[in-house]
């Protein structure tokens, strides 16, 4: 069961390129995300009462530990269904334009290995599926994003694989050193533990650290991610800023602090430091920029320092409140991109200074930014605010001082994103502005953007369905 | 003698015993001219007939003392014969005596996987390599060819030479010629200097300078079989030679000498601008990772058992190398920059090269994942940390050409007047054989299974 819900998009993949040209790739490939995200919804029914940790499954052991095994709890589940969703999302986004089999296909294999890395539970596979992410990507970046591609293509391919080196030879060190310490081999994460204390300790976990803080991605290793974001199509944004990053913290939560719990407490004011700088630098940035696209995906350095912040106090607030921004984040910075990849689309142009005054051209436009806008601020009432807080709490309960960073940073939140949403929106019209081209929302937009609004506002108002359902899958890191 | 001869079945030579009939007859014989395309079935024919009786061989210890079949041995002849069959398919020539030579030099790799002694290691080595030169020599472009068979002829003369002096060293400390390790500074320096013999041959930095030559000016086809069947040889004789005393000075160099050949080798392919040579380039750094795993293998003890993960990169390199030089052969591009757009000229091959690059690079589920994966893992097992972190700078730094490769093929625009060149087609015969190596290449990186298997293959 939790095998088909990566194998099938894969599957899918492969039959809409060998079916191209025969069958509508779209629509083919749209059926196959549908399909996903229903299975994916039918997840815990399909686990009954014995919990979502019935739905295991493992293979025989093939060599030195290596074992091809899958498994779900809560935390996992919620980053199966915002991959399963985002994906049907981004491939709604791009439905009026003309693309090749091959771009509708990247998707579903960009979704497979995103699946993938959330269901497994063997190192080896992990890394595996972890790699097999890039591929789809940079195809999708590099074949259909905007002038700059093949370079924004090729940079974020390096980048990251340059963390994927690390985080390989930290892997491999890991199980070595479970191996010395238990002479057991294995590559299952829920078992792998390392030194308690030690050098070779502290290094191996920072070489964990550093493979998944390029795809978070971390301060200073998140250099890639404005160009990439930049350069990839709307959709391909959509799944980057909304799924991808969430491998990198997803691999600390399931891979890094559970292996190396003392470690990382014992470092906890270093990355702690980290992550308030992503969110203050990643503010900053932000602000700095003109380019709509540009300014989002700094925002998205910003949010997930909050992610990273929440995790690494490993109190119960700061873990469900930072996993669940992860859910957060994906929804309203996915929805911003989806609202800029629109405007992109009509006016070809993606300035602060290209448009102004579209509120009085399209209203729902307008609501539906500012909703994302508000979200992605932290307002109360809205998704953004529940993860924030929670994430800040936790961290308050151990290191007030980093809490405090993490205010200025969601004050510097409203300092970049308001002025963007005046600007577009409310301000006059300048010289060289298209907003004479930009048309309303059409029904297909105004759905997708009316189902992310209503999911932001049930996460903002009723919270605890899925923090009950992250707190019971991260009981494991508290201290 | 009675004695000697009742000890001796020779069962353990049978493919080296087949592959001797085989070039004696050719060479006798010569091939007639009429029906040609029947008797160029020789050369793989007898690959792959070498190939079957390796795998019935078990193991023995024949002529007391020369021949000595392990694991390893019918390991690594699966291994060789295997190689050498995507150059035997392909054999230019009109007359029998690429066949000839290339069945040679088969018969002395087999004699130098079988060897029992130093001697006969010495003798395998030169076996394998005399007839390799003059292939090069026989090159399609006769000028560079020759040259370049000149050069391979002294670089590789040299590593002999200074094997067989090492080895004088060895038999002078030690008094015998056995595989026996011998202590003192004369046995050191012989090991040393027959394991630079051996890092000659594999084209470690710094003896690599002959290789970029050799390769690039070699026909594609050649060029994969000196990188896999003779490279695998080669890494076995290191093996042999690490294996004599892995603590001695040399052995503990290894892992580094293999770093450090793998970062050089990459950081030089990436401004290579002719794709035989950047591929020549490529198979120095992905030689740098096996001998990191050879280092790290004699460290920890040089189990036979232990080597499957060389055993894995060998094999997985057999498919990746071939089919990226075969790549070369079938479109008969030459320069870079002639790669450029491919994928909208002919689709098919690019497809095909992308994934033998993305298999050379290593990007997971391909087979040249699994095999840096494996050698990595070997070495942090062997606490070479250093040695990994230089193999893990290098195979980033080999996806700056590999990807760059297939960034060219698909993201790049074609320039008009290559827009309008027409993909040459390649013989259907040849692309077949490419898709062959391309498709392990592709999905061998799902099978770590393989690992208890070859495991098994080398310590039975």
């Amino acid at each position: 069961m939790l095998s088909a819900i990566w194998a099938i998009p894969a599957a899918g993949g492969l039959l809409v390129l060998a079916a191209a040209g025969r069958w509508p790739a779209k629509r083919l490939a749209l059926a196959v995300a549908v399909c996903v995200f229903a299975l994916s919804l039918a997840l815990p029914w399909a686990a009954g009462p014995e919990g979502l940790s019935s739905l295991a499954q493992a293979g025989p052991l093939w060599a030195y530990g290596i074992r091809y095994s899958v498994g779900l709890d809560g935390l996992s589940l919620v980053l199966v269904w915002l991959t399963a969703f985002l994906t049907v999302v981004s491939l709604l986004s791009a439905w009026k334009q003309e693309l090749s089999a091959g771009f509708w296909a990247s998707f579903l294999f960009l979704e497979a290995a995103c699946l993938g890395v959330f269901l497994v539970r063997d190192l080896f596979f992990f890394y595996i599926f972890w790699e097999a992410v890039l591929v789809p990507m940079f195809f999708i970046i590099g074949l259909w994003g905007s002038e700059n591609r093949r370079h924004a293509a090729m940079k974020f391919f390096l980048f990251t694989f340059f963390g994927s080196v690390f985080l390989l030879l930290g892997i491999l060190a890991l199980v070595t050193m479970h191996h010395s310490a238990t002479g057991l081999w294995t590559w299952d994460m829920a078992v792998l533990r390392g030194p308690s204390s030690g050098r070779a300790a502290v290094v191996v976990f920072l070489a964990l650290v550093v493979g998944f803080g390029v795809k978070i991605p971390l301060f200073p290793l998140h250099t890639w991610l404005p160009d990439a974001h930049t350069e990839a199509p709307a959709a391909g944004s959509i799944m980057l800023a909304g799924v991808l990053l969430k491998l990198g913290v997803y691999g600390l939560l399931r891979v890094a602090l559970p292996a190396f719990p003392e470690v990382s407490w014992s470092l906890l004011p270093w990355l702690g430091l980290i992550a308030a700088i992503n969110m203050i630098y990643g503010a900053l940035c932000s602000m700095a920029q003109g380019d709509l696209k540009r300014l989002v995906a700094y925002s998205s350095v910003a949010h997930l320092g909050f992610c990273v912040m929440g995790i690494l106090s490993r109190t119960p607030e700061g873990l469900a409140g930072g996993s669940l921004q992860l859910l957060n984040h994906g929804l309203s910075t996915g929805a911003l991109f989806l609202l800029v990849g629109c405007l992109y689309e009509r006016g070809h142009k993606r300035g602060l200074s290209d448009f102004g005054g579209l509120f009085a051209k399209a209203p729902w436009f307008t609501f539906f930014f500012g909703v994302a806008v508000f979200a992605s601020i932290g307002l109360p009432g809205l998704n953004g605010f529940v993860g924030e807080f929670m994430s800040l709490a936790g961290m308050a309960r151990v290191l007030p001082i980093l809490a405090i960073a993490g205010v200025v940073g969601v004050t510097l939140a409203a300092g970049y994103a308001l002025p963007a949403y005046q600007a577009v929106f409310w301000a006059d019209p300048g010289p060289g502005s298209v907003s004479a081209k930009v048309t309303e929302l059409d029904w297909r937009e105004k759905s997708l953007m009316w189902t992310l609004t209503l999911l932001m506002l049930w996460i903002g108002l009723f919270p605890g369905t899925l923090l009950s359902l992250l707190d019971s899958s991260l009981r494991g890191l508290l201290l | 003698m009675a004695q000697f001869l009742a000890q001796t079945s020779l069962s353990g030579l049978a493919p080296e015993l087949a592959l001797a009939a085989l070039v004696c007859a050719t060479l006798m014989a010569g091939l007639p001219a009429s029906g040609r395309r029947y008797w160029k079935l020789i050369g793989p024919l007898g690959a792959l007939c070498a190939f079957a009786l390796a795998l019935t061989t078990v193991p023995a210890v024949e002529a007391p003392g020369l021949i000595r079949v392990d694991g390893l041995s019918i390991g690594w002849q699966l291994l060789i014969f295997l190689a050498a069959v995507p150059f035997a398919l392909l054999l230019r020539g009109e007359d029998e005596v690429p066949t000839a030579l290339m069945l040679g030099s088969l018969l002395g790799m087999g004699l130098l996987a079988s060897a029992g002694n130093l001697l006969m290691l010495f003798i395998g080595l030169e076996f394998m390599s005399l007839p390799a030169y003059l292939l090069v020599a026989r090159g399609a472009r006769r000028a560079p060819a020759r040259e370049a068979a000149m050069k391979y002829f002294f670089a590789g003369g040299t590593g002999g030479s200074l094997f067989l002096f090492g080895l004088a060293l060895y038999y002078a400390a030690g008094r015998t010629l056995a595989f026996s390790a011998s202590t003192g500074p004369m046995a050191e320096a012989g090991l040393a200097l027959m394991g630079v013999g051996a890092l000659f041959k594999v084209g470690a930095f710094p003896f690599h300078f002959w290789l970029p030559d050799v390769y690039e000016s070699a026909d594609p086809e050649l060029a994969g079989f000196l990188s896999t069947s003779m490279k695998a040889a080669a890494v076995l004789l290191l093996m042999r030679v690490a294996a004599l005393s892995p603590h001695s000075g040399f052995v503990r160099c290894l892992p580094w000498v293999g770093g450090v050949t793998a970062l050089f080798g990459a950081l030089l392919a990436l401004r290579q601008q002719r794709l035989q040579r950047l591929l020549a380039y490529s198979s120095i750094s992905h030689a740098g990772n096996v001998i990191l795993g050879v280092g790290a293998w004699a460290a920890l003890g040089a189990v036979p058992g232990e080597a499957s993960s060389i055993y894995y990169y060998l094999a997985a390199y057999l498919f990746m190398s071939n089919g990226a030089f075969l790549f070369l052969r079938q479109t008969g591009l030459r320069e870079r920059c002639e790669v450029t757009g491919l994928s909208r000229r002919d689709a098919p091959g690019a497809l095909l090269f992308a994934v033998l690059l993305l298999a050379l690079g290593g990007i997971p589920p391909t087979a040249g994942f699994l095999a840096k994966l494996l050698i990595f893992w070997e070495a942090i097992k062997a606490a070479a940390y250093g040695p990994v972190i230089l193999a893990g700078a290098a195979a980033l730094a080999s996806l700056g050409y590999y990807l760059g490769l297939v960034r060219q093929m698909y993201l790049d625009e074609p320039l008009p007047a290559q827009a309008a060149a027409p993909a040459r087609p390649g013989d259907r015969f040849g692309s077949i054989i490419l898709a062959a190596c391309a498709a392990p290449a592709a999905v061998l990186g799902l099978a770590p299974w393989l690992i208890g298997v070859f495991s098994r293959l080398l310590s039975p």
